[in-house]
């Protein structure tokens, strides 16, 4: 043990004490992720039921009958999700927070209001979609049909064409408010006199934008990309419940796919299989990731 | 854009005393279009939510909807009331949501303090860990989670969505509170010390306490993001143990058509305590949110 650096009386070095500190929080990422995560990297090389007690060793059959199933349409789904809705929700809360950013009327108050659709429960995000897209009586087709823009009634979550643009609407209804509470509140930090400094040299609020405003909001934009990515790299609830991964597959995701083979479909050790391949997809992208934005701040 | 004043430097020392009122341009054309844009695309599908709960079941299924109701009842609300299996979902909603809250903020405080406090070393990994943990889809996890909870019988019970709930939540809590931590001067703590408080008196006595509206602020995003939680409540339990939001799904999705106006109602009810919770303590959550953003 360590020489105690304040003359109190404790039985423990500081640095054990802090150790000790955190074992409850430990104990719990232990238990709920690593040893899940352990088990079911294991089970991917095992035929194994949710039904039946009991597994054998059949090596990588799992991943060979995964690669040849819907594998590369579940990637394609994922990564497309992945980047509408990401990207259709910065866009939209930039364009608010900077709006916002202004001398505008009740700024603090309409901050508030609009991160109401973030706090809402996704399921109820889901309902709240799934009745302005319904096909027969929803309010989408009404507005569309009364102002003349298409003649028929959309199916919107029933068709292949259209489901994954739905959904992803309906994503960044709910996601855009932080965003655009975080993007504020960076907006919030750069000093006036840097904005009026550049006025008064002649650029313009396209040139303001790109060489005062977005350098200085970077590692904001960076935080918030890279959380988006990963939260919808993996997002279940709001696809799930819209389209439960169809019509037809065509917005079936990797989660979709996990929980649907594991708890519909009871193979333990496909689904296993699946998520593993889905964990690298993960894994190589915040790599990637966190290497070009350290490229991009040596430069 | 207007030219500057002649004495725009001169201007500065007044709006010293309110610079938060003051500060921006004016709004531009272009920031009031977008405010109402985006304003009719965040609020409009409330505006619809609101409505269709308030409609009678008979009105909605017409097409086109109109967008201004004739009638207006409550009669959505009462069959919600009277219908014993959304009470039990709801009553299970309010007691995991309250016992995660109350079990984050326990074990969130003690790792927070530990993280702001404490110098050991891994400490920074950890902290790293805790966050990488994120990373890890929940879908994968379910799989092994699932088998281990039922060996151990904990299938269908509280404690299994208190636990997993718990553990998602940790990671933005333990950041949340270890930013709020690393504001309490360090003199408090050695000051406690030198008068021989032991580590134990120093959290309980001092640190918590003043840290109180950091807690109530964490304990209130535990609960929404357990009143909020999907996917654990779906696969850990059963029809008795639900939570509300796989216990909607289960109830009003389906079957031939949805009955619309009761899941609007539903919906209204389940955001309620959500909104009200987030109107209460926004200015500490938003804090808390842009925190550690804003500094890195």
């Amino acid at each position: 043990m360590t020489t105690p650096t304040a003359p109190a009386r404790r039985g423990l070095s500081d640095g054990a004490f802090g150790l000790l500190l955190t074992l409850p929080a430990l104990a719990l990422f232990g238990a709920v992720v690593l040893y899940p995560l352990i088990g079911a990297l294991t089970t991917s090389v095992f035929a194994q039921s949710l039904v039946v007690p009991g597994r054998t060793f059949v090596g990588l059959d799992n991943f060979r009958a995964v690669l040849d199933g819907e594998f590369w349409s579940i990637m394609r789904n994922t990564i497309v999700y992945t980047i509408g809705s990401t990207v259709a929700p910065v866009v939209v809360g930039f364009a608010l927070a900077l709006a916002l950013n202004s001398r505008i009327r009740g700024r603090s108050v309409l901050r508030g209001l609009f991160l109401f659709p973030w706090v809402i429960p996704g399921v109820v995000v889901s309902f709240v979609w799934l009745w302005i897209f319904n096909a027969n009586y929803g309010l989408l087709n009404g507005i569309l049909v009364g102002l003349g823009v298409v003649d028929d009634p959309i199916t919107w979550l029933g068709d292949p064409g259209t489901a994954m643009a739905a959904i992803i609407i309906a994503k960044t209804w709910a996601s855009f408010p932080w965003i655009m509470v975080m993007l504020l509140a960076g907006l919030q930090t750069i000093p006036a006199t840097l904005t009026e400094a550049a006025s008064l040299d002649g650029a313009g609020p396209v040139a303001r934008f790109r060489h005062v405003t977005l350098p200085h909001l970077r590692g904001i934009l960076g935080i918030v990309v890279l959380l988006e990515v990963i939260w919808n790299l993996q997002h279940f609830d709001m696809i799930y419940v819209l389209t439960g991964g169809g019509p037809a597959g065509s917005t079936t995701t990797f989660a979709v796919a996990v929980y649907d083979t594991a708890f519909k479909g009871f193979d333990l050790g496909k689904a296993s299989a699946l998520g593993a391949l889905w964990l690298v997809l993960i894994m190589a992208l915040v790599v990637v990731y966190v290497r070009i934005s350290e490229r991009g701040e040596q430069a | 854009m207007t030219a500057a004043p002649p004495d725009a430097t001169s201007t500065a020392p007044e709006a010293a005393p309110a610079p938060r009122r003051r500060r921006g341009r004016p709004p531009s054309w272009g920031a009031i279009v977008t405010v109402a844009v985006l304003g009719v695309f965040a609020f409009g599908p409330v505006y619809w939510v609101a409505v269709t709960a308030f409609t009678p079941t008979a009105d909605v299924f017409r097409f086109p909807p109109r967008l201004f109701p004739e009638r207006l009842t409550v009669e959505n609300f009462s069959t919600l009331w009277d219908n014993p299996v959304l009470l039990r979902y709801l009553a299970n909603s309010l007691i995991v949501s309250t016992l995660t809250a109350l079990l984050t903020v326990v074990v969130s405080a003690y790792t927070a303090y530990s993280f702001a406090k404490f110098r050991y070393r891994g400490r920074r990994s950890l902290m790293y860990l805790v966050l990488a943990s994120q990373m890890f889809p929940q879908a994968l996890l379910l799989i092994t989670l699932y088998l281990v909870f039922s060996q151990v019988g904990l299938l269908n019970s509280y404690l299994a969505l208190i636990l997993s709930f718990t553990t998602f939540t940790l990671p933005l809590c333990i950041w949340m509170l270890k930013g709020f931590f690393d504001t309490i001067p360090d003199e408090l703590i050695e000051a406690a010390k030198v008068d021989g408080a032991g580590q134990g008196a120093i959290i309980h006595r001092i640190l918590l306490p003043v840290s109180l509206p950091g807690l109530v602020a964490t304990g209130l995003f535990a609960f929404i993001r357990g009143w909020n939680d999907f996917i654990f409540a779906l696969t850990l339990a059963g029809p008795e143990k639900q939570t509300l939001p796989p216990g909607l799904v289960n109830t009003f999705l389906g079957e031939v058509e949805t009955a619309w106006p009761a899941l609007m109602a539903a919906s209204l009810v389940v955001s309620l305590p959500v909104v009200i919770g987030f109107a209460v303590l926004q200015r500490y959550l938003v804090a808390g949110l842009t925190a550690g953003a804003v500094k890195g």
